[in-house]
């Protein structure tokens, strides 16, 4: 198919913006603050489009999921996940300790590692180890730590071309977009927006064929790799026992960055540590299956300091930064827990709200559950006050999370705190202290009920659609409230109570 | 539950900042949220009950299982004698139009004088380790290699980097040709590792790398698409008896 780009044109969600820089990706992952959820949300749940998009993707990898592990752990499953949140939860209670034997295993075996507070200290060494490298060329894998300093457009000041490397990123990058997915950064866009952004960005013919887009990307980076001279990547774990990163990618990006390059350097958050090479192995047995399904990433790569002089590829240097950024403020005790998080992804998947709002809704790094929960601890509750109420609660995250992160619980931690600190409006403080006042009497719950009773069956005799008859079951659904019960109904409809209720239904047929 | 973060947490485009942290300066906070000093002692570890971790077990029959789940995640599985070997090698090569090769240099391979045999039948075997990097790697239409070890229960190469071995025979070229002896295959990651059991970082191989299958992506609308960065096609061929 060869129609230009404007013909082309299907996909709804970024329909009517300018060809190219039709988004801002900096904007998205770090929106004007204190940030305010609805704009977004609105948009996204009224992209149909889009919609459908992250439905499906995120309904079938959580249908996956659960197929995959409980197949490959059977009634050990919860044991597992009991393993794999005690390690995590061991090594963070020691984190210091870890840390210190990671630091010195790694430098015994050649790694320069270096300490950064925060984004503007890793950026910095960053910064420094490219320019005394004569780095003219970067080739990037996947990292969200680099998402959360911003790293790219600094190097790119710099005078260092750097390019994402993984499929999704890449495209994300030729977009000036931003991911939405921790696993999945593209899901969001489609086919056709891959095709334009090849045909504007690469000079590429205009195809829609998935494998041919695949192929196109291929040749182009292979150009990079040849050429480039320094490499960045992640980290999805560090083993204090031996000093390696460990980095589970499934396109092989992620092999190349870390082996082709002279100079390699890891951007790992603290939280990443586990004791042992024995406990690695736990973590992956459950991170691939929980996160895609797969058994193990196609690529797990165990990286132990730079090439040894007799091996004949690899780095020369490799350099580690480790991370804090607000790390430490969520190790204290109340919170620590979060820091178990594997970002497998599993609790966006299979969270209904992220379905139904994306990623960029989050206005954030992190989105999805975890990222409601870690976004307002990073960077602010009162920056981000939507964020512990965009959850329905339904616990589906918490099942999910292969670290047995109790998502849910923390979330109302968060509200009960933004409600002490008076973050939450004034006027919904009084109308939930009016709620919890009347639940908590046998006689306002009554008149409260009848008075409710009461009022829908007066609208939906207004609307008609009260039928008379039998009155339990052929009633109307309320579709359009007035007044402030319409903030329900514009987005579900409610069904109209019956005459009588459960309770003098009961009492009925309980009296003696 | 939110305090100092807010204020910790600075904006990432401020240009001002040193080069880090010492390390004692860096993990002073993390002892503080710890309410840990220096040098405290640690409990050990949470055990790993190979009872409840193993997900194959040792009686199982691993070269079936090993071939089964590397079938499932899209690598093809061969059995042969080893003096089947240079044979099945001419084959696959001829069947996916590989004319320029290399081959890594590990027992297997040099037992059977693999790059002679090929030269004498006309393929172009390429001598990798006389460049540095993988400059002469980029052009091949496929690598061969031997494996450190094989997971049954995950369908899993392990290719780990040495004298003979370079990271990028199983990644660069578009083509990987693994040969598995029986002898290589464990049946759990759990055997690996207990293997590697008391070695130091520094004496291990700079580069360990699990392969799970074709390099993949599912990027583009969730269609699974291979080779996209790495080989889109592993071929393994099992080597009865060895
Ligand atoms: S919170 Fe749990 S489920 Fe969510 S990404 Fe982290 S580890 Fe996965």
């Amino acid at each position: 198919m060869s129609s230009t780009p404007s013909q082309s044109r299907t996909s709804g969600h970024d329909a009517g913006k300018p060809v190219g820089l039709s988004v801002n990706g900096h904007d998205l992952l770090f929106p004007p603050l204190p940030y305010d959820i609805h704009a977004r949300a609105d948009k996204a749940t009224a992209d149909k489009q889009l919609l459908d998009f992250v439905h499906v993707a995120t309904y079938r990898k959580d249908v996956t999921r659960k197929q995959v592990t409980s197949a490959a752990f059977g009634d050990r499953h919860g044991a597992f996940r009991d393993l794999g949140a005690a390690i995590k939860q061991h090594t963070l209670d020691h984190l210091d300790h870890y840390l210190e034997q990671f630091v010195d295993n790694a430098t015994a075996a050649g790694v320069k590692v270096h300490f950064a507070q925060n984004a503007e200290q890793a950026n910095a060494i960053c910064l420094d180890i490219a320019r005394r490298a004569g780095a003219k060329l970067c080739v990037k894998s996947k990292s969200m730590v680099t998402e959360e300093t911003q790293l790219l457009p600094q190097l790119e000041a710099m005078g260092v071309e750097t390019v994402e490397t993984d499929l999704g990123e890449f495209i994300i990058q030729l977009d000036h977009d931003a991911p939405s997915h921790i696993v999945t950064p593209m899901i969001h866009k489609n086919r056709q927006s891959v095709a334009r952004a090849f045909e504007r960005e690469l000079g590429a013919p205009y195809t829609e064929d998935p494998q041919e887009l695949t192929q196109i990307a291929r040749a182009h980076l292979r150009e990079k790799y040849r050429r480039a001279d320094l490499g960045i990547s992640g980290g999805n774990f560090l083993v204090a026992e031996t000093g390696s990163v460990v980095i589970c990618t499934n396109e092989g990006n992620g092999r190349f960055c870390t082996s082709a390059p002279r100079v390699h350097v890891a951007f790992v958050g603290i939280e990443k540590l586990v004791p042992t090479l024995e406990h690695l192995g736990v973590m992956l047995k459950l991170l691939a299956r929980t996160s895609t399904g797969q058994p193990l990433t196609v690529y797990t790569h165990v990286m132990t300091g730079p090439r040894r002089a007799h091996e004949h590829g690899g780095p020369d240097e490799m350099h580690v930064i480790l991370l804090d950024n607000g790390r430490t403020e969520i190790l204290k005790p109340e919170t620590r827990e979060m820091l178990r998080c594997i970002r497998c992804g599993a609790c966006l998947n299979a969270c209904p709200v992220y379905r139904k709002v994306g990623g960029h809704s989050y206005g954030a790094v992190y989105s999805g559950p975890i990222g409601a929960l870690i976004t307002p601890m990073f960077r602010g509750l009162a920056n981000y006050p939507d964020l512990p109420n965009a959850s329905s609660l339904c616990g589906a995250c918490y099942e999910a999370c292969p670290v047995k992160i109790n998502i849910p619980k923390y979330l109302i931690q968060l509200r009960a705190e933004m409600v002490s600190r008076r973050i939450t409006k004034w006027s919904d403080r009084m109308m939930y202290r009016m709620w919890a006042r009347s639940l908590g009497r046998g006689w306002t719950y009554r008149l409260g009920g009848w008075a409710q009773k009461l009022f829908f069956r007066w609208q939906a005799r207004v609307a008609g659609t009260l039928e008379s008859g039998d009155p339990y079951r052929a009633r109307g659904w309320l579709n359009d409230l007035p007044g402030a019960a319409g903030g329900w109904t514009s987005q579900r409809d409610m069904p109209t109570p019956p005459a009588r209720s459960f309770r003098q239904w009961w009492d009925e047929q309980n009296r003696p | 539950m939110v305090g100092r973060a807010e204020q910790a947490m600075s904006k990432p485009s401020d240009t001002s900042a040193s080069l880090g942290v010492d390390r004692q300066t860096f993990l002073t906070p993390v002892r503080q949220a710890l309410g840990r000093i220096s040098g405290q002692a640690v409990p050990p570890p949470p055990t790993v009950d190979p009872k409840l971790v193993r997900l194959a077990s040792v009686s199982e029959d691993v070269v079936a299982l090993f071939a089964q789940r590397a079938g499932e995640v899209g690598m093809t599985v061969c059995r042969i004698k080893s003096d089947e070997l240079i044979r099945t090698v001419m084959g696959l090569l001829e069947k996916v139009g590989a004319r320029r090769v290399a081959a890594s240099v590990g027992s297997l391979p040099q037992a059977v004088s693999l790059n002679d045999s090929l030269r004498r039948k006309g393929v172009e075997v390429v001598d990798w380790r006389a460049t540095p990097g993988f400059a002469e790697q980029y052009g091949l239409d496929a690598g061969i290699t031997d494996v450190h070890a094989a997971l049954a229960e995950t369908g899993t190469l392990v290719c780990s980097s040495d004298a003979g071995h370079s990271r990028g025979l199983s990644l660069v070229p578009p083509v990987h040709i693994a040969v598995v002896r029986q002898s290589d295959i464990l049946p759990d990651m759990v055997d690996y590792w207990a293997r590697l059991s008391g070695i130091p970082g520094r004496e291990l191989p700079s580069s360990q790398a699990f392969i799970t299958g074709p390099s993949k992506t599912a990027d583009i609308e969730g269609i699974l698409i291979t080779g996209v960065h790495g080989p889109g096609q592993v071929h393994i061929l099992g080597v009865e008896g060895v």
